[in-house]
């Protein structure tokens, strides 16, 4: 039979971009052990929203660890204590009985705060607009055989292509940077022939567009691969360095 | 309303290469001229919109995520279907075809689903040139492997992230349109109405869900990519924010609405551990391939899993299709698990779920080699439900998983309101009564990429370009007053009941009534319970917050208003269709050894409804597309 | 493709840049550290390596020119990541932890802004103690030049001084034992097993080299001479 717990919770509320936030608290009496996290959310708001309360915005959709949509910072670790797993895949059974629980916002200038929990994330997909594809149109692709890949090369462009864009990575930088959600991308499609023709204008717009979105730079502090619910190493921003430095020096 | 599918004549193999070859082109001067509104950016709207705005056309892209990459197509696991036939196992478009339209238990357009089986290789091409990470051999070409019971290994994979990569390839697309110009994006919107002009989608209204504004949006024409409506049921595998409001709106303007009974359960799912359960996790059905299925003999039987002795086991699957076993499609899985818990055989602590046990497989192959197979699922498992599946049988149900029912549409994608396409799943075009593994994401692809590019064009090259009516006309006036009302009035209810409470309770009627089998008292009955809840609904609800921020709870008012309308025409479907075709099931209508059994005398056609309004009930007429099958001779299925 | 500034100046080549000084500085170090250890050597050793380092005229001016530079351009870039940061993240965390596993988030890295700045002021102190300090003469094989070792072993013999540099040597050993590692990782090094021997590497390196510089000032602390 499952467990129930008495959780004290400590949540970020802040009613838009540009109001002050504040720290509200909640004590959770009957939370089951076999919730996710983000379902003892869901309890909570039930609580606050029939006791006539605001409840705590969050960002969530797929709860299966694969959209990126939740981010949350908890007890200051991006996604909560287990290691590779996003929020919506922390159990409560990883808590106490009378556990005390704070719940931040990612924080950063690149991600300004919407409402609660929310942030706006599309410096993400400013990044990509920059150069994170290849131009293909649609129509005038080759026989999908005719380009062969090594196995292991494949496999390593997957590693990277797997990042799901949730943002640990900046929430957990001690300098805010988005050197491995920037690195994972470009180490992607670098990694592949299909992207070799546009290797070096990929690169050096990402980079730029990542300093222009106003994130920090990277210090090699690697909290983003120990944050990441997928994994990504930072072995992404080994390459995107790389690849940078060829791109200079070959000078096209 | 006539329903014209406006399916080529001629072989079916040249139906769609004589239909390019027939439609209108868009000069390319006369391309910039034309907008077009992309409503989702999943797989098929994602797609449409990176390739209308290659084309040359004025893109306008919206989802209600905070990004195109976070559509819910990005959580397809298993993989892609083609009809390369790299293995050189027999494979062929027709057989492709064939398949599809045989586990769509013929309930689909033999036109459209050729077609789909077409097609399917350029899609294959169009990801790999994106830089999509396919799976690989050694020889540096692309593997495939067998999925979903097929004959042969047609699957293009990425391990068990298909969905994401091929998401991340159409997403990838679009940014660079995005960066172009050529696509205005919009996430964090909300489409809540098509405004419709002379008869023809000339736009929508949207809601900004940060500020809460209502927005107008003009358009030559508009693609509806908004998926299915699994939801309904409130607990699904699909994502938290899908929904049917776009596809539900749409058709109160007039688009048709077709099978909505048609809802597949998957039987691979981890079951409900509480009432706050938010929504399902799906496991790759390739679990079946070694794991076997079973439930005590004995009812309330609650020993430890490993302390039930082998003959006080009941392999149900095994023992009644003795051929196929543990491997029979995905509707006969789910229904036979649902029987044996109404029987009070089903395990753990709600009883409604089934063992699915590797003791077997571990001892035949040793722990190695399952964990080299299944270790990310396991993992998976272990993580959600903290238990060890190495060591204790894993506890399955079936969940619900994908809507084949949808908006009505024609060969070319449009529904019966013209210059409204839709796209993906929801529209109902080409899974029949049940859709296959692996096939979801390439019709999305395909809608995407290569049906619309061409049909949007048809349409668009007989329109004026460039006319516009202005967003102030009275079309545009009434649609925004009108979703401003149904906001105002959901939140000055002030009631007792959460949205979520009610949600949940309608998801209670439809998965034991309109769920994995139906009859006709239980469908009279949802139908009453559906009114009579829905009424409560609009007395009784609680939706907290305000219109202009950000709103979660809001939003999902505004959604389950829509399930709740929807809900009763699925019931009114199901009661309509008097057989038992794939993923629907009238418990009437069985053979006598308990399986699915078709007329296909009386109901070989498509049910379109038609909304005529809601005065308490809704009221819907059915129109009827009769689907004629030249090509395929239609078979009883049997996996005995 | 950029311009060359603008490569320096992107979040990638302000962090190779950083890298490439760093490294350079370790040389430097390591140099510095051989010619010092000379002061245990023959009686002259140290007063004849320093007199052939000012022998070199105008070579010493460009030589301390590149290393200034060095320094500067290392600590600038320092500064201005530190500060970027700030920026980056105006509203701090409540509570921050890290997760552990393989972060590098330690002491050592968590304070180089910190050891930095304090090796900044070590340095300026450092150049003004010794290199413009009080000027001892001796003659050498009939050569006259500096008697540095006088000065070293006089300075080093007053505890407050030796214990300031024994203390800011063991706060390098912070500094270097992130930035040995950090710098390889900024060239391209991959996060791999290579990567956890270049860490080892880089403690060690930072531990040995720091205990040679130490056990000058300890070694005339202790005993009173050389």
């Amino acid at each position: 039979m499952s467990k129930e717990m008495t959780i004290h919770l400590k949540y970020w509320k802040q009613n838009g971009p540009n109001e002050r936030g504040h720290f509200e608290e909640y004590t959770l009496d009957s939370v089951n052990e076999h919730m996710s996290f983000l379902e003892m959310l869901d309890v909570l708001n039930e609580e606050l929203i029939l006791a006539g309360k605001e409840p705590v915005e969050f960002d969530y959709d797929c709860r299966e660890g694969i959209c990126g949509s939740c981010n949350l910072v908890i007890n200051g670790q991006a996604h909560g204590p287990k290691e590779r797993v996003a929020a919506c895949q922390l159990h409560m059974r990883n808590y106490k009985d009378g556990d005390h629980i704070t719940i931040e916002p990612p924080r950063a200038a690149s991600f300004p705060v919407i409402k609660d929990l929310v942030v706006d994330r599309s410096a993400f997909d400013r990044i990509i607009e920059a150069g994170g594809y290849v131009s293909i149109k649609t129509g005038s692709a080759t026989e999908a055989n005719s380009i062969l890949i090594q196995k292991e090369k494949a496999d390593e462009a997957f590693d990277y292509a797997t990042c799901i864009g949730c943002g640990a990575c900046v929430a957990a930088c001690p300098n805010a940077s988005a050197s491995l959600f920037t690195g994972a991308k470009i180490a992607h499609l670098n990694k592949l022939p299909q992207g070799e023709i546009e290797r070096s204008n990929r690169v050096v717009a990402m980079v730029d567009q990542m300093k222009e979105e106003g994130f920090g730079d990277c210090s090699n502090f690697a909290e983003c691969e120990a944050v990441c619910p997928v994994g990504i190493s930072i072995s992404a921003i080994a390459e995107m360095r790389k690849d940078y430095m060829k791109a200079v020096m070959s000078g096209d | 309303m006539k329903l014209d599918s406006k399916v080529p004549g001629g072989p079916l193999e040249e139906k769609w290469n004589k239909h390019i070859k027939d439609i209108k082109l868009v000069a390319p001067n006369n391309k910039r001229k034309f907008e077009i509104i992309v409503v989702g950016t999943g797989l098929a709207g994602g797609a449409a919109a990176a390739s209308f705005a290659e084309l040359g056309y004025n893109v306008r892209s919206f989802c209600i995520q905070d990004s195109a990459r976070r559509a819910h197509s990005i959580a397809a696991q298993g993989g892609i279907n083609a009809a390369k036939n790299y293995p050189n196992d027999g494979d062929s478009i027709w057989r492709l075809f064939y398949d599809t339209i045989k586990g769509g238990d013929y309930r689909s357009r033999e036109a459209n689903v050729y077609r789909l089986a077409q097609v399917s290789n350029e899609i294959i091409d169009q990801a790999v040139a994106q830089g999509v990470p396919f799976a690989r051999e050694y020889g540096g070409n692309l593997a495939n492997r067998s999925f979903g019971g097929a004959q042969v290994s047609r699957t293009f994979y990425a391990r068990g992230q298909t969905g994401q990569q091929l998401l991340l390839g159409a997403y990838q697309a679009m940014m660079r349109q995005v960066q172009n110009g050529n696509i205005k994006y919009h996430p964090r919107h909300e489409m809540l109405d098509v405004v419709v002009i002379d008869g023809q989608a000339r736009g929508i209204i949207t809601r900004d869900l940060v500020s809460g504004e209502l927005c107008r949006y003009e358009a030559d024409a508009v693609v509806l990519a908004t998926g299915g409506y699994g939801n309904v049921f409130y607990l699904s595998t699909n994502a938290k924010n899908s929904n049917v409001t776009a596809a539900w709106r749409a058709h109160k303007r007039g688009a048709a609405f077709a099978n909505p009974c048609y809802v597949q359960v998957h039987p691979t799912c981890i079951p409900v551990s509480g009432d706050y359960q938010s929504k399902l996790t799906l496991m790759s059905e390739s679990l079946r391939n070694d794991g076997r299925v079973w439930v005590p003999r004995k009812k309330g039987d609650d020993r430890h899993p490993n302390d039930i002795p082998e003959e006080e086991r009941y392999y149900y699957l095994e023992e009644r299709y003795p051929s196929f076993g543990n491997l029979v499609p995905r509707d006969v899985a789910s229904r036979n698990a649902k029987m044996v818990c109404d029987d009070g055989l089903g395990v753990g602590d709600t009883g409604l779920a089934v063992y699915l046990d590797f003791r077997d497989a571990i001892k035949r192959d040793g722990k190695d080699a399952i964990s080299a197979k299944y270790g990310n699922l396991f993992d998976m498992y272990e993580n959600i439900t903290g238990e060890n599946p190495y060591e204790r049988p894993m506890r399955i149900y079936p969940a619900v998983h994908y809507t084949m029912g949808g908006l009505w549409v024609d060969y070319n994608l449009e529904t019966t309101v013209p210059g409204l396409f839709a796209a993906g799943e929801a529209n109902f075009s080409d899974h029949g009564a049940n859709r296959l593994g692996a096939s979801a994401l390439m019709q999305g692809l395909s809608d995407g990429y290569f049906v619309l590019p061409y049909t949007i064009g048809d349409y668009l090259a007989k329109q004026e370009p460039g006319k516009r009516y202005g967003t102030d006309h009275e079309a545009f006036n009434e649609a925004e007053s009108a979703a401003q009302a149904q906001i105002d009035k959901l939140l000055s209810i002030d009631g007792d009941r959460t949205i979520i409470d009610f949600h949940r309770s309608l998801g209670k009627i439809v998965w034991d009534k309109i769920g994995i089998a139906r009859n006709k008292e239980g469908l009279e009955q949802a139908i009453e319970e559906i009114r009579e809840l829905r009424e409560e609904f609009w007395q009784n609800v609680k939706v907290p917050g305000e219109k202009n921020n950000y709103n979660k709870y809001l939003e999902f008012a505004g959604r389950v208003a829509d399930f709740f309308e929807l809900a009763e025409l699925m019931a009114v479907d199901a009661l309509d269709r008097e057989e038992s075709a794939g993923c629907h099931l009238r418990e009437e209508y069985q053979t006598e050894e308990g399986e699915a059994l078709r007329n296909d005398d009386d109901y070989s056609y498509v049910a379109a409804w038609e909304y005529k309004g809601l005065n308490g009930k809704l009221e819907e007429t059915l129109h009827k597309e009769n689907l004629e099958f030249e090509f395929v001779e239609l078979k009883q299925r049997s996996y005995k | 493709m950029p311009s060359f500034t603008k490569a320096l100046n992107s979040q990638v080549g302000r962090k190779i840049m950083t890298g490439i000084t760093g490294i350079g500085l370790m040389l430097f170090l390591v140099g510095h550290l051989v010619g010092n250890l000379s002061i245990f050597g023959e009686e002259n050793a140290f007063n004849l390596y320093t007199h052939a380092l000012e022998s070199l005229g105008p070579l010493l001016y460009v030589i301390e020119a590149a290393l200034a530079f060095f320094f500067l351009y290392h600590a600038i870039l320092g500064i201005s990541i530190w500060r970027q940061r700030k920026k980056a993240r105006p509203e701090g965390y409540n509570t921050y932890k890290t997760k552990g596993g393989p972060s590098h988030q330690t002491l050592a890295s968590k304070s180089m802004i910190i050891s930095g700045a304090i090796i900044l002021i070590f340095l300026v102190l450092h150049i003004w103690h010794f290199k413009f300090g009080p000027t001892y003469m001796t003659t050498i094989d009939g050569t006259q030049m500096r008697d540095l070792k006088k000065l070293v072993i006089e300075e080093f013999n007053k505890p407050l001084v030796s214990l300031s540099y024994i203390a800011v040597l063991a706060i390098t050993i912070l500094h270097l034992s992130h930035g040995a590692w950090s710098a390889f990782t900024s060239l391209g090094m991959k996060h791999g097993e290579t990567s956890k021997k270049v860490q080892v590497g880089a403690y060690i390196f930072a531990i040995v080299l720091m205990l040679g510089f130490i056990s000058i000032p300890l070694y005339i602390l202790v005993s009173g001479s050389v």
